[in-house]
């Protein structure tokens, strides 16, 4: 599905026209909110692993060079082959020259947004190898022809008796099932074959860890195992920032991973891969695709730090309420607007936030998000390339604001329109306010005027601003 | 103490109201109280926007409206702009002058909560309060431990409202989830402002509450405005019009 360049608050205003459909969506996810919630209070020490994971995180990326020659000495000792690309292109072409040495005609893949980031699939597909995703929420998707509309729960945005007309178009289920339990055996039976039939897997990487030269993936449907497991050849992507030091390392953020994505304790499946099953091939192939130029920056390069639980699009009140389609890039929500909101073209992407900081909170390893937003304004605002027409209005503002002559008349003139005209006529004129609220009831006076009158006594003067207009 | 009132745009030309009740409860308990002249806007409609440049005259306007002033402490009925200023003064004036405002900055919560703790109110309010978390008060300033958090837990708002004999203390449900203004954002992303609005309103209605309580008075502007809209049956309050009727 190609992605249509519209603003962020112009798509969230068509996902919003469907009120019943926005309450449906932010309740399945604030239900995910809740679950973490309950895990992660569970453990007295929760707010420590928090701290320990942001400084493991902060260390590794401070030492990534050194992590990452670690790691594949480590990984070549194990007869491991690992690749390094510098773009998704470079990927990618690494990618299906290790498939066509192999003549792989299907590829079963799964638990990857590296390979959304890279748009693996159309390429290979491009070069004539079919691409099976195979974990379930994926599958959907693939199916469906759209892209992830969430990093860990990718169908989130379909209702059951949606994926029941789709299995019943694609898999041939009884027309009106909507039973998940009939639709999974429907998946699971079709997904059989594709494994069976497969010539190659490839998986993402949650971890790598240097000290052991092997990459962690952790899954609930163990379908990336099921991949990764049957064929003789298996490829891993992973981002440089995936990097662990040790398993001591990667066991305290798998103690949060999943207790903050949906709130289980671990995922089902977390499976440690250290080598080529006898006869095969197991391949890595380490991207950077613009995370160095992001630590450039020391505010954005936080967000280099994320483990991609997801928790931070289960509690944002905007993605709940716009969709994960929205966007205006692969990955959605805060994690989204802080590593990928260069892919928007609209520029809008950092402004769908209130900056109301509940993302870092949740955040597991401390990403600062909303002052990676707030930074990715600034960013925007310094190139002059600001959405919704703020360059132009922006300067207005802060000459009205800063001037209190201004302020004072122009507020006075505005309580009196409020205080005298039929509000019916003020309406059209105030815009989005207007629209979804009341506009406020106006006082007779500023606090100032009303001092003015009856505490003067009060009123004092700034050596500093004397000079100042009043 | 003697405590300069800082109180920015939104009150000072929308909300006079709690300004006065500011002045009020800071003169009940016995604080003496001035207000310098000269104050404009924070800077935050344009530091949000990313416009820095834009938000620098303005900042340093409300800056200079007190430096030298001679009182013990800044006080701003606002959580959210007292969050803006003491930013904004900091990233435009590394100045011992602009840090010596800085440090008197705080916020009306945390002053009544944790400078000058108000201990005893005089009048009983029988009345249900349905207490709005704002996200920068709580998240930015530490006036409560928000829900996301797994430590010790803490709530100043409510620490102050549970004092008074006879209120009834209650949350909306999602308690701390924002409302949905964000200042500019209310007006760029008008529909998903709208509905979080429209949730959160609806949300206190539901506890059957008097009033919604809280301590940011431009989520309460933003409340206001869609509780009237809807027609539900409650009103909004700042914390300090509360207090001052129970002092």
């Amino acid at each position: 599905m190609e992605r249509k360049v519209q603003t962020h608050a112009k798509a969230a205003e068509i996902f919003c026209r469907d009120e019943s459909r926005v309450d449906w969506h932010s309740k399945a996810l604030w239900v995910l909110r809740e679950k973490r919630d309950r895990a992660a209070g569970s453990l007295p020490e929760w707010e420590e692993l928090r701290a320990l994971g942001s400084q493991i995180k902060l260390h590794t990326l401070s030492h990534l060079g050194q992590y990452l020659e670690t790691f594949e000495a480590n990984c070549l000792k194990r007869g491991i082959q690992v690749h390094w690309a510098k773009d998704g292109a470079e990927h990618n072409r690494i990618a299906l020259e290790i498939l066509r040495r192999h003549q792989v005609k299907k590829l079963v893949k799964s638990k990857s947004m590296l390979t959304e980031e890279c748009h693996l699939n159309p390429f290979l597909e491009g070069h004539g190898i079919e691409v099976i995703d195979t974990d379930l929420g994926e599958r959907i998707i693939q199916l469906n022809h759209q892209p992830p509309s969430h990093i860990v729960v990718p169908a989130i945005h379909m209702k059951k008796e949606e994926v029941g007309e789709l299995f019943h178009d694609k898999l041939g289920t009884p027309k009106g099932q909507s039973d998940p339990t009939r639709l999974t055996r429907a998946a699971r039976a079709h997904l059989r074959e594709q494994f069976l039939s497969a010539d190659a897997a490839m998986t993402g990487v949650n971890m790598a860890v240097a000290s052991e030269g092997a990459v962690i993936v952790c899954t609930n449907e163990g379908n990336a195992d099921m991949g990764a497991n049957l064929p003789k050849l298996q490829l891993h992507s992973m981002g440089i920032d995936k990097i662990v030091p040790d398993m001591d390392s990667a066991a305290v953020l798998l103690r949060m991973l999943a207790r903050n994505a949906t709130g289980q304790p671990i995922t089902t499946y977390s499976s440690l891969y250290r080598g080529a099953k006898a006869g095969g091939e197991m391949h890595i192939i380490i991207v950077d695709n613009g995370r160095s130029e992001m630590m450039r920056d020391k505010i954005l390069g936080e967000a280099l730090k994320c483990i991609r639980c997801g928790g931070c699009l289960n509690t944002c009140p905007v993605y709940r309420r716009s969709g994960g389609y929205s966007y205006g890039h692969t990955i959605p929500g805060p994690i989204g607007i802080a590593v990928g909101a260069d892919e928007d073209e609209t520029h809008s992407s950092p402004w769908a936030c209130t900056l109301c900081g509940s993302c870092s909170f949740v955040c597991p390893t401390k990403v600062p998000l909303d002052k990676i937003i707030f930074h990715r304004r600034r960013l925007y605002a310094e190139r002059g390339s600001l959405p919704y027409g703020k360059g132009s209005y922006m300067p207005l503002v802060g000459r009205f604001m800063a001037s209190e002559t201004l302020l004072n008349t122009g507020m006075a003139a505005a309580r009196t329109a409020l205080a005298i005209l039929p509000h019916s006529l003020l309406k059209p004129m105030s815009g989005a306010w207007g629209k979804y609220r009341e506009l406020p009831t106006a006082p007779g006076s500023s606090f100032e005027g009303w001092l003015k009158k009856n505490r003067p006594e009060l009123l004092v003067k700034s050596t500093k601003n004397s000079k100042g207009e009043n | 103490m003697k405590i300069a009132l800082f109180t920015p745009c939104l009150v000072n030309q929308m909300m006079p109201e709690v300004a006065v009740a500011t002045l009020s409860v800071l003169e009940k308990l016995g604080h003496q109280v001035i207000f310098p002249q000269g104050q404009t806007c924070c800077g935050q409609p344009m530091t949000n926007s990313g416009c820095f440049n834009e938000a620098k005259n303005t900042t340093m306007k409300l800056l200079n409206a007190f430096k030298g002033v001679e009182c013990d402490a800044i006080v701003c009925p606002a959580a959210s702009c007292l969050v803006a200023a003491k930013e904004n003064f900091h990233e435009f004036d590394k100045s011992a002058e602009a840090k010596a405002v800085i440090d008197k900055l705080f916020e009306l919560t945390e002053f009544l909560h944790d400078v000058a703790p108000v201990t005893a109110f005089r009048r009983p309010l029988n009345k249900k309060l349905s207490l709005q978390l704002s996200c920068h008060g709580i998240r930015m300033l530490d006036l409560a431990a928000p829900t996301e958090y797994m430590g010790p837990r803490y709530n100043k708002m409510e620490a102050l409202l549970s004092r008074i004999d006879g209120v009834e203390i209650c949350y909306p449900e999602r308690r701390d989830e924002c409302c949905g203004f964000g200042g500019t954002f209310s007006v760029d992303e008008g529909s998903v402002s709208a509905k979080m609005g429209k949730d959160k309103a609806q949300a206190h209605a539901d506890t059957g509450a008097d009033y919604a309580v809280g301590f940011d008075p431009s989520c309460l502007m933003h409340l206001d405005g869609t509780i009237r809209r809807k027609g539900l049956a409650i009103e909004t309050r700042h914390l300090a019009q509360i207090l001052d009727l129970a002092l």
